[in-house]
């Protein structure tokens, strides 16, 4: 049940890995990873996200129904995110804005 | 009459929490309602900013270069100390809840409390990341100016603004400023909603840690029965999530060249 009461230091220890993370995501920024920028900044990110929900959040805790019921949300958003962005990258009847012939998708301009 | 339904347990009036309402038949199984429907309202506010990120990421797809000039328009002190801050925001309130799971009304107040404040500390620091844009010409409509920021700095002799001129030089941008101009305000106009929208929610977070706070100074909570406490934790972490993602997408899109 979601009446678990975490010990204080694993908060504490949660606080820190989202500082650690803030200040690498900051650091990867300014190295030249060519392709691999955007995809390292959103792991990092998810990760970050995955501890405030697992652990802050509580969804360790909860019962299936609600853990299904995030899964759930989360299917959707990725639907969302993935088939728009599909389409709009690919697909002639979307052609890309008359300004810029070539751009990719994680950043790096060829 | 009550007693024309019967229903097993569900009698003894006197013996459950006086929390618990009637239709559920335990704390736990009207905790767990409660939370999962706190789940069902944030999947629909992901599904709400999801969309914003769908924009986000056409956009940014369409007219990275832009988005690259753009983003180097944001302070990153500002925009990582707010993070920092309401990374810490979340754990006084996680502390706070924690604080009434075991009973411990006065640092569930200091905790929601300390919540409250370092919510308006990323509230003030946003005020002032919008006041530079508003003063140089970076919100999007009739007065944007993108090359405002440069001439302006450069007149002053500011040594940042002729260093960033010498930057987007190097950088042999292939967007003229009039291209510039108008696909910058692409990018600002995103910044805005996005982070409006975000602040927003900081704005409303608030309001509730106020009631929450309140109700817990009167004494409303205890370890069987903290679910506001909980519930407004779930929405806070919520909101902190989002800025989670809006860190890196809006102040870190190509901070390396």
């Amino acid at each position: 049940m979601s009446d678990h009461v975490s010990p204080i230091s694993l908060y504490l220890t949660i606080f820190f890995a989202l500082m650690i993370g803030t200040a690498l995501t900051v650091a990867a920024a300014f190295v030249n990873l060519g392709t691999f920028n955007f995809p390292v900044a959103m792991l990092i990110a998810v990760f970050k996200a995955s501890l405030v929900v697992w652990y802050f959040m509580h969804m360790k805790y909860q019962s299936h129904l609600t853990k299904l019921s995030l899964a759930t949300g989360l299917f959707f958003l990725a639907i969302l995110l993935g088939m728009m962005l599909i389409d709009y990258t690919s697909k002639d009847f979307t052609p890309m804005p008359p300004l810029i012939e070539s751009t990719s998708l994680i950043g790096g301009t060829h | 009459m009550s007693d024309v339904i019967a229903h097993p347990g569900r009698d003894a009036h006197a013996a459950h929490h006086p929390a618990q309402q009637h239709h559920f038949d335990t704390m736990p199984q009207q905790k767990e309602a409660a939370v999962l429907g706190m789940w069902v309202f944030l999947l629909t506010e992901i599904l709400f900013f999801g969309g914003l990120f769908v924009a986000y990421m056409i956009y940014r797809v369409w007219y990275f270069e832009a988005f690259a000039e753009a983003s180097r328009r944001l302070s990153l002190f500002w925009g990582g100390l707010n993070t920092a801050v309401l990374i810490g925001s979340s754990l006084t309130m996680a502390l706070a809840v924690r604080a009434a799971q075991t009973n411990n009304r006065k640092w569930t107040v200091n905790w929601l409390a300390l919540t409250m404040l370092l919510g308006c500390v990323f509230l003030g620091v946003k005020v002032i990341e919008y006041e530079d844009k508003f003063a140089n010409y970076e919100v999007p409509g009739a007065n944007y100016n993108w090359l405002y920021h440069e001439q302006h700095a450069a007149a002053e002799g500011h040594e940042g603004g002729a260093e960033a001129a010498a930057a987007g030089e190097h950088r042999q941008l292939r967007m003229t400023p009039e291209q510039l101009q108008r696909t910058t305000q692409l990018y600002f106009s995103l910044y805005f909603t996005m982070t409006g929208l975000h602040a927003l929610h900081m704005i409303i977070g608030v309001g509730l840690m106020l009631v929450i706070t309140w109700m817990a100074w009167k004494g409303r909570f205890d370890s069987e029965y903290y679910t506001p406490v909980e519930m407004g934790g779930l929405y806070w972490h919520f909101v902190d999530i989002v800025w989670i993602f809006l860190f890196p997408l809006l102040y870190l899109v190509e901070r390396h060249t």
